[in-house]
């Protein structure tokens, strides 16, 4: 490793990122990879490898690698954090800075386009509101505005955000 | 302010390695003082501890609370009240009025000192609260699975089983131990930031007594980082890294396997991975004192960003020892030595006020 291969400033551009902070007062403990459950099947996953490359400012490295995307959202590594780092949140700041720099893999695009489509990745069908309905709760809508709106693919309903959320 | 109103100069609340330090100082320097012991034998958590001593002495002060213990209970100016509660304290005119009241105290309290024996009340120039910390207790971090899995033990419970030999040749030979480090200490989550400061010391000294009485034995020290401190330790730590397994990675949890404990830890590639050990030890920390919360009430004294007692308190209220914030034994009489001067000081200038 190089030092002048290293960007200095990514740690707090992460930071700045909404859910970024956390990576402030990692001290490296791997508390968050010692349960991580996409690193016990792809061992090539370390949330204190991404974490610590990131903070020693391994830019392009951290951006275009491919096991940023792996993470599952299950928030282990935070319950399990003794800094109270939310891996999570901090490694979801990470991917918004690679998608804005072109590194989105064709999965998260695909993501984006059934979000802007439908509102959720899940397509609500008759099948999804007749069990709604059996359990007394109240149908659900496909609204795809809000979406649509949050992505910039149209510009906000009259009257203010989202529709009547 | 009447000095004759004065039952006893000074007035030390516990009698663990603080207040016992505390007393026998200012005894040194001629004053009397009133130690009050909530158990019903004086030592505290100190008399708990075992030697760490293998080719040398280690220096980790075990063995000071005996010579203490004698010290005090030779020294007549040193009054000893076992099995005693603090039930109130009052100040007025620069002078401390505490109520004491009696616990039960056992048939046989062992000595110095007797067990109080009626509710009382005692006029002092000086109180010093040496009441010692509070051992995190592993139930709160239920994932290291203490009490849960047979062969996981807090390092308190360690240190008696090393003080009574019931580890060494002939007695339990335990072919791996595992240490996990900042059980209830550096843990910010978990409302305890703070690092406890003595166990990486002990943990590492029980390791190296662990391997000195059985050399088959392998020790892995798992921790965030060492923070040990002090000279011994920059010259010592390249040989124990030689003799202990050191790894830096705080293990997720401990799991029952068969043969024993299991420590789910990041491994050398980064993935979880799941090691078989025959004990675990939980190396826990020191927080605030049970009760502080009375006590802060009772003497008006505020706590610290922690919950430890501030020392910066009212006139005539002194604090000893980890009552103030972890500190290992030897740190904890050198701080009681401070505690004796300043309330030596403070007894000298009401009397010194008093005679005009």
């Amino acid at each position: 490793m190089r030092l002048n291969d290293c960007d200095p400033g990514f740690k707090h551009q992460v930071a700045a990122e909404p859910g970024g902070e956390g990576i402030r007062v990692c001290f490296g403990c791997a508390a968050c990879s010692a349960r991580c459950p996409v690193g016990a099947n792809r061992p090539e996953y370390d949330p204190r490898r991404i974490i610590r490359a990131a903070l020693l400012g391994r830019r392009e490295e951290v951006l275009a690698s491919p096991l940023i995307w792996l993470c599952s959202s299950c928030y282990t590594c935070g319950e399990v954090c003794p800094q109270g780092v939310r891996f999570t949140d901090v490694l979801t700041a990470i991917k918004n800075i690679a998608a804005r720099a072109g590194h989105a893999p064709p999965s998260a695009r695909i993501t984006a386009e059934l979000l802007a489509k439908q509102g959720r990745l899940l397509e609500v069908t008759e099948f999804e509101n007749d069990k709604r309905a059996e359990l007394g709760l109240p149908p659900v809508e496909q609204r795809p505005h809000d979406f649509q709106s949050i992505l910039g693919l149209e510009p906000p309903p009259e009257g203010g955000e989202g529709e009547g959320a | 302010m009447n000095p004759a109103e004065i039952d006893t100069p000074v007035l030390i609340i516990g009698g663990g390695v603080a207040g016992l330090s505390a007393a026998v100082e200012l005894s040194r320097r001629g004053l009397a003082s009133t130690v009050v012991e909530r158990e019903a034998a004086p030592g505290g958590r100190a008399g708990e501890f075992c030697c760490k001593a293998v080719a040398a002495c280690a220096r980790c002060g075990a063995c000071r609370l005996g010579d203490l213990l004698a010290e005090a209970a030779a020294r007549p100016e040193i009054t000893l009240h076992t099995a005693a509660l603090v039930t109130s304290a009052e100040q007025k005119d620069g002078l401390w009025t505490v109520e004491l009241s009696p616990q039960p105290a056992g048939d046989d309290a062992p000595g110095p000192g007797a067990p109080l024996g009626e509710r009382c009340s005692l006029t002092t120039g000086a109180v010093i609260l040496a009441v010692g910390g509070q051992v995190f207790d592993p139930a709160g971090k239920s994932r290291f699975a203490h009490g849960r899995v047979e062969g996981v033990h807090s390092a308190l419970e360690l240190e008696a089983m090393l003080a009574m030999g019931a580890i060494g040749p002939g007695a339990m030979a335990p072919a791996k131990v595992a240490f996990i480090q900042c059980v209830g200490s550096r843990d910010a989550a978990g409302g305890r930031p703070w690092c406890s400061r003595v166990c990486c010391g002990y943990a590492l000294r029980m390791a190296r007594v662990i391997r000195h009485r059985l050399p088959e034995t392998e020790v892995t020290f798992f921790h965030m980082d060492v923070q040990d401190y002090g000279r011994a330790w920059e010259e010592e730590l390249p040989s124990l890294k030689e003799d202990i397994r050191f790894v830096r990675a705080m293990p997720g949890e401990v799991t029952a396997g068969e043969q024993g404990p299991r420590v789910v830890f990041a491994g050398p590639e980064g993935a979880p991975v799941s090691e078989g050990f025959d004990l675990v030890i939980l190396s826990v920390g020191i927080g605030p004192p049970n009760g502080a919360g009375s006590l802060h009430e009772l003497f008006g004294a505020a706590p610290d960003q922690d919950g430890f007692l501030a020392e910066e308190g009212p006139d005539g209220l002194f604090v000893a020892g980890a009552a103030a914030g972890p500190r290992s034994l030897n740190e904890s009489i050198t701080h009681a030595g401070l505690a004796a001067s300043r309330a030596a000081a403070r007894v000298g200038a009401l009397l010194e006020a008093a005679r005009g």
